[in-house]
């Protein structure tokens, strides 16, 4: 997760971003909560991201803007859809809705064992995989129930904090 | 001629049995009991076992002046050879990476010798002298090497309870660290969540870590200077990647071999007369007790870490500032799971921990200098 704490006009706003995959960003902004899509990402040198923002402006745009200049890391096999049609303004999804449809690694380690398959139904806390890190092994419990629509990483495989291990099925 | 003279002489061992060493055979038992069949720390509880029991078996000549354990103990124990040439190995595994990348940490590892201190004091109330306090309240740290290394030079004398105490209270981490964590957190404060922190650590910090630490420490506390010295080469190596092959001999062969002559060793001063005295029960659960409070202060002070940074720090990790790298995080880690299935502060666990290693060699030096141990 990464904090940013904007000074807009004096005002402060503390805005976390928590990264869920590579353009899916769970963004909170005092004590309200978002799901964030980044539709897109362009290195504007020095200009501003989003000018004229007044006080108590969206949390969305804000949002935008704590996001925008992370370079969006390489999320294998799940851009192609969303990333053609990069519109400026950030498509922000329903809260609570089906934002957090990828799961990410929580630490850098080496996937021992994967076990689930694309298509199977799982509850929330399921185990999903073991994650070998610092010598221990640690179980991963699926995020949500939901059903697997596809698993990105192999038993044996490395991964970094943040790497996907699998999707959901959007409903 | 069979006459009186010559029986008595074929009859010596079992005449030479006392019930002191009978007792202290039973001991051995169950040593190799907890070694080999609660899988608690073997590498060292089975051959302290051996040597407890090769030592009291009657006139071992184990034992004798040029017997195999009285050389063994002569050449690594009385001189402190051992635990140094361990700690080189311990160097070669031990990531400090994650103490690099939070390295307000280190206030943890400090926290988490607490219990040394206050243990010690308690046992000079309990009638025990300076130097057999402080070898006493070395067991909080749980870190065998430092144990042995500060009671072998402060009370030798000791040497054999508090090895044991160390290294069995090592395997209890599991079981003893749990209800102190519970008893001292809420529901809420353990299930808190820690970002995890996504700085990159170069590999020249790696390497100039163990460099600094070592001019520093060995500056301040120059009786830690032969642990962290040897800790910290351990480390470089490891760090540089530049000498392959005497990494993994400190962390394998080295490591293994010094682990048997030094189980062996001590397991040959637990002689009965000197092992059955109250004292030794004293010494039990005053290292217990040490431990205990460690981890009380570890956690106590990852509370006050919480408060201040507003909620950002889960108390658990403070445990995690004693000594038995990696065990201690990985109990942490657990005990955060049953919380929450998906919250992972392995990392931060073990930030503590590795600065808990480092902080009870400290500590390890601290005491030796306070006793003024003559070097």
């Amino acid at each position: 997760m990464r904090r940013y704490t904007l000074n807009i006009n004096d005002r402060e706003f503390i805005v976390d971003v928590q990264e869920i995959d590579g353009e899916n960003f769970e963004v909170t902004v005092g004590d309200q909560t978002y799901d964030v899509n980044l539709a897109g990402d362009e290195a504007a040198a020095g200009a501003p991201v989003v000018p004229g923002l007044a006080p108590g402006a969206a949390p969305a745009a804000l949002a935008r803007k704590a996001a925008a200049p992370r370079p969006a890391p390489a999320a294998p096999a799940e851009t192609p859809a969303s990333a053609a049609s990069a519109t400026p303004a950030p498509a922000r999804k329903a809260a609570g809705g089906s934002g957090k449809s990828a799961q990410t690694a929580p630490m850098p380690g080496v996937i021992l064992e994967v076990n689930v398959k694309p298509g199977e139904t799982v509850a929330r806390g399921q185990q999903i995989a073991i994650l070998d890190a610092m010598k221990m092994h640690n179980v991963i419990g699926a995020q949500k129930a939901g059903v697997v629509e596809e698993v990105f990483v192999a038993a044996g495989q490395s991964v970094d904090h943040g790497t996907p291990l699998l999707k959901f099925r959007e409903d | 001629m069979v006459d009186q003279e010559t029986i008595a002489l074929l009859m010596k061992g079992i005449n030479g049995v006392t019930w002191q060493a009978v007792v202290m055979i039973l001991v051995s038992l169950a040593l190799f009991y907890l070694a080999i069949v609660k899988d608690y720390e073997p590498l060292l509880l089975l051959p302290i076992g051996a040597g407890c029991l090769l030592a009291n078996l009657p006139l071992s000549p184990l034992m004798g002046e040029h017997g195999m354990l009285r050389i063994l103990y002569q050449v690594g124990v009385e001189n402190e050879l051992y635990p140094l040439l361990i700690f080189v190995g311990i160097g070669a595994m031990t990531d400090f990476g994650p103490l690099l990348e939070n390295p307000k940490f280190v206030l943890l590892g400090a926290a988490g010798q607490f219990g040394i201190f206050l243990t010690l004091i308690l046992a000079l109330l309990l009638g025990f002298s300076q130097n057999e306090a402080a070898s006493i309240g070395i067991i909080g740290a749980i870190d065998g090497p430092t144990s042995i290394y500060v009671s072998g030079i402060l009370a030798p004398h000791m040497l054999g309870p508090i090895t044991v105490a160390a290294y069995s209270y090592m395997s209890l981490v599991p079981i003893i660290m749990p209800p102190v964590i519970h008893a001292l957190t809420s529901k809420e404060e353990r299930a808190i969540r820690m970002a995890y922190s996504q700085r990159k650590i170069s590999r020249r910090t790696r390497i100039m870590f163990p460099i600094i630490v070592t001019a520093i420490v060995g500056t301040l506390v120059p009786f830690a200077t032969p642990l962290i010295g040897m800790l910290m080469l351990g480390n470089l190596m490891k760090e540089s990647g530049a000498v392959e092959r005497l990494t993994k001999a400190s962390s394998n062969e080295i490591a293994n071999m010094v682990t048997l002559f030094l189980g062996l060793a001590i397991g040959s001063t637990m002689v009965g007369a000197d092992f059955l005295k109250t004292q030794t029960l004293f010494i039990l659960i005053l290292g217990l007790l040490a431990f205990g409070i460690d981890c009380a202060a570890g956690v106590l002070f990852a509370k006050i870490l919480n408060w201040l940074t507003g909620g950002k720090v889960n108390p658990i990790i403070g445990a995690a500032g004693i000594s038995a790298f990696p065990m201690a995080a990985r109990v942490c880690q657990r005990l955060a799971q049953q919380e929450n299935f998906d919250n992972f502060l392995l990392m931060h666990a073990m930030g503590a921990n590795a600065a808990g290693q480092v902080a009870s060699v400290v500590a390890g030096g601290v005491l030796l200098a306070l006793m003024g141990a003559g070097g």
